[in-house]
C-alpha cells in the first residue's frame, strides 16, 4: 500500500483532539461553576448567558459538567486503553514466538471473544463486577485484550522470521529477553498508534455503560451518566442530552479521524486477506 | 449481456435457494403484520416499564408480576379503604378464640377460568402449595406458622402453630392469590384463576394478552361493577425507556401508561389526559444503616445522618411533589400507624445540630466521615441519592453513591449487613404491604438482607404477631419508637415506586388498590 | 474445497464448545449468589426457602460436575430454566432470535445502502476532496453514540412528527432502529468498500480493460463493481456480528423483543442461566453465520485456494 500524504481530515482530527485535551486539562479553572454543585441556578433552565449549556434539574451548570466530564470520559479510556494494550500485546507476542498449538489455542479463544463486539463484553463483565469507574474501566480495558491481541499478534508475526531474530537467538539471547528488548521496540510505534483507534470504541463503551447506569456514578459527570440522567427529559429540556451527546460525537469523530488514516494499516481483519 | 463474463454470478442453485429466503422473509412480515390488524384491536393497551417475571403469584415477590396475577386470581378475603376486612372468595371466616385456628366458608357456584369447580378443596390445595417448601414461595413466611389444612364440605380450616394476628390482613393482599388446581400440571405452571380476567397469551418482555371473564362475580368493596369486566380484551406492553413509552400515551398507540415523573405533572395538566396515584400502596421509604460498622453503632452518628436529610427537597424535586414525606417505619394509612407520634420519636431536618452531634462523635473538616450510600436504581430515587449525598456532604459527611440493580443490590447489602469492619455504608430501601407486620419480615434476625436488630426488638415484634386490637396498636408504636429513637431507621417517602399511572381521557373509572394493585373491573373505554 | 470446508466446520465446532465451557464456568466466576438474587425483592424468604433452592438448582455440586453436566445438557439442546419465571432458556432465545436477525439485516441493509455508495465514491477519488468529504461523513456515522441517537430519532419521528409508531413489532417498528444500526455501522462497510476497490482499481485487468478502451462506467460496473462485491461479502459477516452485539442497547431505546433486550435483563437481574444460554446462542448464531458467508465465498470465488 502507498503511503498517503496526511489529509485535511487527520490534521482536522489532530487539530481537534488537541482542542479537546487542552479543554479537559484547563477544564476546573475555564468553568464558570462547580460541576456537582445544585441549585447555581434556575432549574431546567434553557441555554443562556451564564448558562451555555443550559442546567439540570437540580440546577446544575451543565457547561461546567460537559467541560468536565471530558477528563472522566477521556481518563476512562486513557486507562483502559493503556491496560487493554499491555495485557493485550503481552499475550500477541507470547502467541506470536510459541509453538503451533498453543498459538492455534490462542488464536481461536481470541477468536471466540472477538467475536463479541467490545460493548457487550464489557456489558456483561460489569453486571457481574458491580458498577462504577473503576469497574467499568476494567470491564472496558478487558473487553479491548482481544483486538489488541490479535493485531499484536499479527506485527509480531511479522517480525518472526526477520534475520535480526534470528541473529539473537543464536547469539544466545533469552526468550525473554527476546521479546523483551528486540521484537517489543519493532512494533511499539504501531502499538501506539493502534491505542489512539481504541480510544472512539473506549469512550463510546464507557458512554453506554453509563447510560444503563452500569458505569460512573452519579453525580459525576461523566458524558454517560448525564444522558442517563437527563434521558427523560429529551421533551422537556433536550438540551441535557444534546450537549454531552454533541461531546461524544465531537470527541470520539476526532479520534475516529486520526485512527482511520492508520487503520488499514493495522486491521487484523484485513491483514489476513491481502 | 456480461453475465458470463467473470463467473461472479451466483450458481443457478444457490440463487434460487436465496429467492426463497428472501421470499419467506418478506412474506412472514409482510403476513404477520397482516394477520395482527385483521385480529379485533384490543379494548385497551396499557405500558409498563418493566414485564412480570413470572405468573406465578405462589413464586414471586415483585411488584410487576403481581399486579397482573392480582387480575387473574382472586383471594379468600377482601380488604375496604379503612382497611377494614370484608369476604372474597370465602363469604365468611371465623377466628378460634386462641388465635390458632381459622375457618372459611367458601362460596357455591365459583368456577376457574377452565370451566372446573372452584371449592373448599381447590381453596386448600392452594394454601398447601404456597407454604410447601417444595414450592419455593418467597413470601411463604407471610402465610404465617400453617401447620395444617383440612376441609369439610364448603369450609376449610387452617390451623396455626401460634396466634398470627395479621391473617386475615395478608389473606386480602396481592401476595395471596388463590390459584386454581388446574393450574398446575407436573412442574409447569399456567395461570388459572378465578379472576376478573384470563390470561390469553403472554410474550416475555413484551406483552402479556388478557381477555374478560364472562363468569366473574367480584366481592372486592375497592369495585362497584358486580360482575363481568366491561372491557374484552387487556394488553401489557412493557416499554422500558420512559420517552417512548410517553410518546405512545400521547400518539394514543396505548391508552394507559405508566408515566415518568418528568412528565406526569404535565400530563395532569393536560385536558387530554388523566393521571392516577395510589392512596393505598402501603410503600414506605426508609434509610438504614449498617450499624455493625463503626462510627455507625453510634445512635448519635445515625442521628445526625439523619438530620442532614432535606426530605421537603427529595419531595420537591427528585419526585416532582408527587410522594409526601412519612415519618414511620411503615407506610401512612396502614393500621396502628401514627404519623404524629412517629415524628416525636424520630428526627428532623436540623443540620447545624447534626454538625454538632457529629462533631461530639469527633468527626469534622479535618477528619470528615466517609460511608458509602448504597442504592439500587429507580425513577426519583436516583435523584433522590443525589440530593441526599449534597446533604450529607453539607455536615461533612463523604458519601460516595453506589447503585445497583435491584437484585444485585439486596444480594451485596446481604453481605454488607454482616460486615462488622471496613467502610460504613449507609442504604435506602422500599418495602410495601397491607399490615404493620411487614416490620416483622424485615427486623427480626436475621432480618431481610440481614438487616435484623437484636432480640429485644425481636421480642416486641414476635409480641404484636399474638396482639389484637388496641394492645397490638400500642406493641407496633413501641416498635415504632425503638427503631426511630434509636435511629436504625430514618423513614424518608411515602409511596415510591410504580404508585402513578396515566391514561386517555377516553379511559374511565380506572382504579388503583393496595400495594399499587391495578383494578380495569370498572373500566370503560370510549371509541 | 470440500476439505477446507470440513475443516472450517470442525473448527467451528470447537470454538463452540469452547463457548459452551467458558459459559458453564462464568456463573463460578463471578462474585454473589444466584439464589439471593433470585429471593431479592423478597421481604420474606427464609434462609431455609434459600438453602433448598440452593439443593434444587445443583448448586451443591463440585464446579467440574457442574461444567460438566451443563455440557452435556447443551449439546443436547437443553439450556436450563431462567431463574425469573422457570421458562426454558432456549425456547425463550429461540422466540426472540427471528427478531433480532430481521433487526440485523435490516440495519445491514441500511449499512450497506449508506456504506456501499460512500465507499466507492471515495475510492474513485481516491486523496481527493470527495474522498475526505465522504470519509468524513462516514466516520460521523460512526461516532454518535447509537442510543443517543436511538433517542433522538424517537422524539423526532415518533413525538414530534408522529410518522412512526413508539413500541411493538410490525415493520414500521423496524425502520427506526434498522436507521440507527445501520447510519452506525455504514462507516465500517463505506472502510472496507474503499480499500477494496482501491485494490481492484490497481490490479492488471483493471488497467487492462482501460487500455482496451471500455468506457469508464463499463470497467467500473463489470471489473471493479463485482469483484468488489464478493470480496466485501467476507466482512459482511463481520459487520454482521456487530450489528447483533450493537443491537443490544438499541433494542431497549425501541422496546424491541429482540436477544438482546433478553440479555440486558438477564444481566441485571443476575439471571445465570438465561446469560450463559445468550453467550451461546449469540456465538452459534454469529459462528453460523461466519460459516455460511465462508462456503459462499469459496463458491463465488473459485480463484482462492487457500486452505
Amino acid at each position: 500500500m502507498t503511503r498517503r500524504r496526511v489529509s485535511w481530515t487527520v490534521m482536522l482530527g489532530i487539530g481537534m483532539v488537541a482542542l479537546i485535551l487542552i479543554l479537559a486539562a484547563v477544564a476546573p479553572w475555564l468553568a464558570p461553576f462547580d460541576p456537582l454543585r445544585m441549585a447555581v441556578g434556575p432549574r431546567l433552565a434553557a441555554p443562556q448567558a451564564g448558562f451555555w449549556f443550559g442546567t439540570d434539574e437540580f440546577g446544575r451548570d451543565l457547561f461546567s459538567r460537559v467541560l468536565c466530564g471530558a477528563r472522566l470520559s477521556i481518563g476512562i479510556g486513557f486507562v483502559a486503553i493503556t491496560i487493554g494494550l499491555v495485557l493485550g500485546g503481552v499475550i500477541g507476542v507470547l502467541a506470536a514466538f510459541s509453538g503451533r498449538w498453543v498459538q492455534a489455542l490462542v488464536l481461536r479463544a481470541l477468536d471466540v471473544l472477538y467475536s463479541f463486539p467490545d460493548t457487550l463484553i464489557a456489558l456483561a463483565l460489569v453486571a457481574f463486577l458491580g458498577p462504577g469507574l473503576s469497574n467499568a474501566t476494567i470491564a472496558i480495558a478487558i473487553s479491548l485484550i482481544p483486538f489488541y491481541a490479535r493485531v499484536t499478534f499479527g506485527l509480531a508475526a511479522v517480525e518472526r522470521p526477520k534475520p535480526y531474530v534470528e541473529a539473537a537467538r543464536l547469539a544466545g539471547v533469552s526468550h525473554s529477553r527476546l521479546l523483551a528488548v528486540h521484537v517489543l521496540p519493532n512494533i511499539s510505534q504501531t502499538l501506539i498508534v493502534m491505542g489512539t483507534l481504541g480510544f472512539s470504541s473506549a469512550i463510546l463503551s464507557a458512554a453506554g455503560l453509563s447510560f444503563l447506569g452500569l458505569g460512573v456514578q452519579p453525580p459525576a459527570p461523566e458524558w454517560g451518566a448525564i444522558l442517563a440522567g437527563g434521558r427523560n427529559y429529551l421533551t422537556k429540556a433536550p438540551w441535557i442530552l444534546l450537549c454531552p451527546g454533541l461531546a461524544i460525537c465531537l470527541t470520539v469523530l476526532s479520534f475516529n479521524l486520526i485512527g482511520d488514516s492508520w487503520r488499514d494499516l493495522v486491521d487484523p481483519r484485513r491483514r489476513g486477506r491481502s | 449481456m456480461y453475465s458470463g463474463c467473470h463467473g461472479f454470478l451466483l450458481p443457478t442453485t444457490v440463487r434460487r435457494a436465496l429467492a426463497r429466503v428472501v421470499l419467506a422473509g418478506v412474506s412472514s412480515i409482510v403476513l404477520g403484520h397482516g394477520a395482527a390488524r385483521a385480529a379485533d384491536a384490543p379494548a385497551l393497551v396499557v405500558a409498563r416499564s418493566v414485564d412480570a417475571d413470572n405468573l406465578d403469584p405462589q413464586k414471586t415477590a415483585n411488584t410487576q408480576s403481581l399486579q397482573i396475577t392480582n387480575l387473574v386470581f382472586d383471594t379468600l378475603l377482601t380488604m375496604a379503604r379503612d382497611g377494614s376486612i370484608h369476604p372474597g372468595l370465602a363469604e365468611s371466616w371465623t377466628a378460634a378464640p386462641d388465635g390458632k385456628s381459622y375457618s372459611f366458608i367458601l362460596r357455591d357456584g365459583l368456577t376457574c377460568h377452565d370451566g372446573t369447580v372452584f371449592d373448599a378443596a381447590a381453596a386448600k390445595f392452594s394454601v398447601d402449595r404456597a407454604v410447601n417448601p417444595e414450592t419455593n414461595n418467597p413470601n411463604s413466611a407471610a402465610w404465617g406458622p400453617i401447620t395444617a389444612t383440612s376441609v369439610d364440605h364448603n369450609t376449610l380450616t387452617v390451623n396455626l402453630s401460634a396466634p398470627y394476628a395479621p391473617f386475615p390482613a395478608f389473606l386480602t393482599s396481592i401476595q395471596a392469590a388463590v390459584i386454581c388446581p388446574s393450574s398446575v400440571v407436573g412442574t409447569a405452571f399456567k395461570p388459572i384463576g378465578t379472576g376478573p380476567f384470563k390470561l390469553v397469551s403472554w410474550t416475555r418482555n413484551d406483552r402479556i394478552t388478557l381477555e374478560a371473564n364472562p363468569a366473574y362475580r367480584n366481592f372486592n368493596p375497592l369495585i362497584t361493577n358486580p360482575g363481568a369486566p366491561h372491557i374484552a380484551k387487556i394488553e401489557f406492553a412493557v416499554i422500558p425507556e420512559a420517552v417512548a413509552r410517553m410518546a405512545a400515551l400521547r400518539s394514543g398507540e396505548v391508552q394507559m401508561a405508566e408515566p415518568s415523573l418528568e412528565e406526569t405533572a404535565d400530563l395532569s395538566k393536560d385536558k387530554n389526559f388523566r393521571v392516577y396515584a395510589s392512596d393505598l400502596s402501603g410503600q414506605q421509604m426508609v434509610m438504614a444503616f449498617t450499624w455493625k460498622i463503626k462510627p455507625l453503632d453510634n445512635p448519635d452518628v445515625r442521628r445526625a445522618i439523619g438530620m442532614a436529610l432535606n426530605r421537603d427537597a427529595y419531595r420537591d424535586i427528585a419526585f416532582q411533589g408527587l410522594v409526601s414525606t412519612a415519618d414511620c417505619p411503615v407506610a401512612p394509612h396502614l393500621p396502628a400507624t401514627d404519623e404524629a407520634l412517629c415524628r416525636s420519636y424520630g428526627v428532623s431536618y436540623d443540620p447545624v445540630a447534626a454538625k454538632a452531634l457529629l462533631a461530639k462523635a469527633g468527626y469534622g473538616p479535618d477528619k470528615p466521615l466517609k460511608v458509602i450510600l448504597s442504592v439500587h436504581k429507580l425513577p426519583g430515587w436516583d435523584e433522590m441519592h443525589q440530593i441526599m449525598q449534597q446533604d450529607l456532604a453539607t455536615i461533612g459527611v463523604q458519601a460516595d453513591i453506589e447503585t445497583r440493580e435491584v437484585a444485585a443490590f439486596f444480594d451485596h447489602m446481604k453481605g454488607e449487613n454482616e460486615r462488622t469492619t471496613g467502610t460504613p455504608v449507609v442504604w435506602t430501601m422500599g418495602m410495601s404491604g397491607v399490615d404493620p407486620d411487614y416490620l416483622s419480615f424485615l427486623w427480626k434476625r436475621p432480618g431481610f438482607v440481614n438487616m435484623g436488630i437484636g432480640p429485644e426488638l425481636d421480642g416486641m415484634l414476635e409480641d404484636q404477631r399474638r396482639l389484637s386490637g388496641a394492645a397490638r396498636t400500642e406493641k407496633i408504636h413501641e416498635i415504632d419508637k425503638y427503631l426511630l429513637q434509636n435511629a436504625y431507621a430514618v423513614p424518608l417517602l411515602s409511596p415510591g415506586w410504580g404508585w402513578l399511572m396515566a391514561s386517555t381521557t377516553k379511559v374511565e373509572g380506572f382504579k388503583m388498590g393496595f400495594m399499587v394493585s391495578l383494578l380495569f373491573n370498572d373500566v370503560t373505554v370510549a371509541p | 474445497m470440500l476439505g477446507a470446508i470440513a475443516r472450517r466446520l470442525a473448527a467451528s465446532a470447537a470454538t463452540l464448545i469452547a463457548v459452551i465451557i467458558l459459559a458453564g464456568l462464568l456463573i463460578h466466576i463471578v462474585p454473589g449468589d444466584p439464589v439471593t438474587a433470585m429471593m431479592a425483592q423478597s421481604v420474606t424468604a427464609t434462609p431455609e426457602v434459600m438453602a433448598e433452592m440452593r439443593r434444587h438448582l445443583g448448586l451443591d455440586l463440585p464446579v467440574w460436575q457442574q461444567v460438566g453436566l451443563y455440557l452435556f445438557h447443551v449439546v443436547q439442546g437443553d439450556l436450563g430454566l431462567t431463574i425469573r419465571g422457570n421458562e426454558p432458556v432456549l425456547t425463550l432465545l429461540i422466540q426472540r432470535l427471528p427478531n433480532t436477525f430481521m433487526l440485523a439485516v435490516s440495519g445491514l441493509g441500511v449499512a450497506l445502502a449508506i456504506g456501499l455508495p460512500l465507499g466507492f465514491v471515495a475510492a474513485l477519488n481516491r486523496n481527493g476532496l470527495g474522498d475526505s468529504v465522504v470519509m468524513l461523513i462516514a466516520v460521523l456515522g460512526v461516532s454518535i453514540p447509537s442510543f443517543w441517537l436511538g433517542l433522538v430519532l424517537l422524539q423526532v419521528f415518533s413525538l414530534d412528527l408522529g410518522w412512526l409508531p413508539v413500541a411493538g413489532s410490525g415493520w414500521r417498528n423496524m425502520i427506526l432502529p434498522a436507521l440507527t444500526l445501520g447510519v452506525t455501522y455504514s462507516a465500517l462497510v463505506a472502510r472496507m468498500t474503499r480499500s477494496t476497490v482501491i485494490e481492484i482499481l490497481g490490479e492488471d485487468y483493471v488497467r487492462t480493460a482501460r487500455a482496451r478502451g471500455l468506457r469508464e462506467w463499463q470497467v467500473l460496473s463489470i471489473h471493479v463493481l463485482r469483484p468488489a462485491l464478493i470480496n466485501i461479502v467476507t466482512v459482511v459477516g463481520l459487520v454482521f456480528a456487530y450489528l447483533m452485539g450493537g443491537q443490544v442497547i438499541i433494542e431497549n431505546v425501541f422496546s424491541w423483543n429482540g436477544i438482546g433486550r433478553l440479555a440486558i435483563q438477564a444481566m441485571l437481574q443476575r439471571d445465570y442461566p438465561l446469560i450463559q444460554g445468550f453467550i451461546i446462542v449469540f456465538a452459534s448464531s454469529v459462528v453460523l453465520v461466519s460459516v455460511v458467508l465462508d462456503i459462499l465465498y469459496r463458491i463465488l470465488d473459485p480463484r482462492l485456494s487457500r486452505p
